[in-house]
């Protein structure tokens, strides 16, 4: 079967088969977006809640503020509608102990991915967010079946 | 900035010796650690790479390791991180603890921070002696993870840009399996002022 392997800060989306996987998800977030009846899926692997730097950003899926509408136009030109999609997303963590509050950047990914959703209209129909341990994500296109794994545990089923 | 003029190479190789520097001071200190252990450092390199490409350098992406992270401020501000395999995590507390640890407690967590205090703290006195600079670590975070979650999340804490500066030094031991990486990420702010304090801003 196909496995596209989405790195930081990419969107990839297939249509009818094949699985799209993003691994190390620590404060990172994969957002899956799906059209169960176009068989349409899209995976961004999002490292920010915003473009903070500024400039020119090549890279959409790096940001929660850009990913949602970059991966909607990349997947209604397969046939998705946006109208039925529905989101999950799994990751957003806070891997490290003892001070660094910069560590709180998995919780800010989180909730700006949460009012993205919101303010797109796309329902969020399962998550497995925040925690102290890293992730990696699974999602097979054909069935919708979506797969989060932890080092040391069985696999969730989102 | 562009990354690929002749002036940017010259850089690089001066990052590299202070990493080698830097990292060398590091190492005695673990090697003073652990009982005067004979501790080889190979392959010290200063590179320009991408965020994907970074990954490459915390080996497998999927692989256990235990990582120390100290944010530094003053007068050069970076990040630094001890990036250890999960066997060598093993070996070193297992030397320092009596006994090599299946589950990793509260104890062994912190003993794991504070080799990791030692070593980064040690490398950043040898920075600021070199440049000339007041140079403030953090308390140190801790981690024991995948190797791409656990990187990955220092570079959203670092919010780096699509090209990220590294400065890193491998190092192992001959007797035991304890190797690992020291890595250093300048803020791209502050490069120019580190080079500056070397007397090498103008080229």
């Amino acid at each position: 079967m196909k496995e596209v392997f989405v790195n930081i800060g990419e969107i990839q989306v297939l249509k009818q088969r094949g699985r799209l996987v993003a691994v190390g998800l620590g404060s990172c977030v994969g957002l899956i977006l799906y059209d169960a009846l176009a068989k349409v899926g899209g995976m961004a692997h999002v490292f920010l809640p915003t473009n903070k730097r500024g400039g020119a950003n090549e890279h959409p899926g790096k940001f929660a503020d850009t990913a949602i509408l970059a991966m909607v136009e990349q997947m209604t030109s397969l046939g998705a509608q946006k109208r039925r999609l529905t989101a999950k997303m799994a990751g957003g963590s806070q891997l490290f102990s003892y001070g660094a509050p910069f560590m709180d950047v998995g919780r800010q990914n989180v909730e700006a991915l949460q009012r993205e959703l919101q303010a797109a209209g796309i329902p969020l129909a399962g998550s497995d967010v925040l925690g102290s341990r890293g992730r990696k994500l699974i999602f097979d296109v054909a069935t919708g079946q979506v797969l989060v794994f932890v080092i040391g545990e069985d696999p969730v089923e989102l | 900035m562009t990354y690929d003029s002749k002036g940017n190479e010259f850089k690089l190789d001066m990052l590299k010796e202070l990493g080698n520097i830097g990292a060398g001071h590091a190492t005695t200190a673990l090697s003073k650690l652990l009982g005067n252990k004979k501790l080889t450092l190979v392959v010290p390199e200063a590179v320009i790479v991408g965020m994907q490409e970074s990954m490459r350098l915390c080996g497998g992406p999927e692989s256990l390791v235990g990582a120390t992270y100290i944010r530094v401020s003053g007068g050069l501000c970076g990040h630094m991180a001890l990036l250890l395999p999960y066997e060598s995590v093993q070996s070193l507390l297992g030397y320092l603890l009596g006994a090599a640890p299946q589950d990793l407690s509260d104890m062994e967590l912190s003993t794991l921070q504070e080799v990791g205090n030692i070593v980064v703290t040690s490398y950043l006195n040898a920075l600021a002696d070199m440049t000339h600079t007041e140079l403030y670590p953090s308390v140190p975070a801790v981690a024991v993870d995948m190797a791409a979650a656990v990187w990955s999340s220092i570079l959203a804490g670092a919010e780096v840009a699509d090209y990220i500066t590294i400065v890193q030094t491998a190092f192992q031991t001959d007797a035991e399996i304890i190797d690992g990486t020291i890595a250093f990420i300048p803020d791209e702010e502050d490069l120019s002022k580190l080079l500056d304090a070397l007397g090498m801003g103008e080229l």
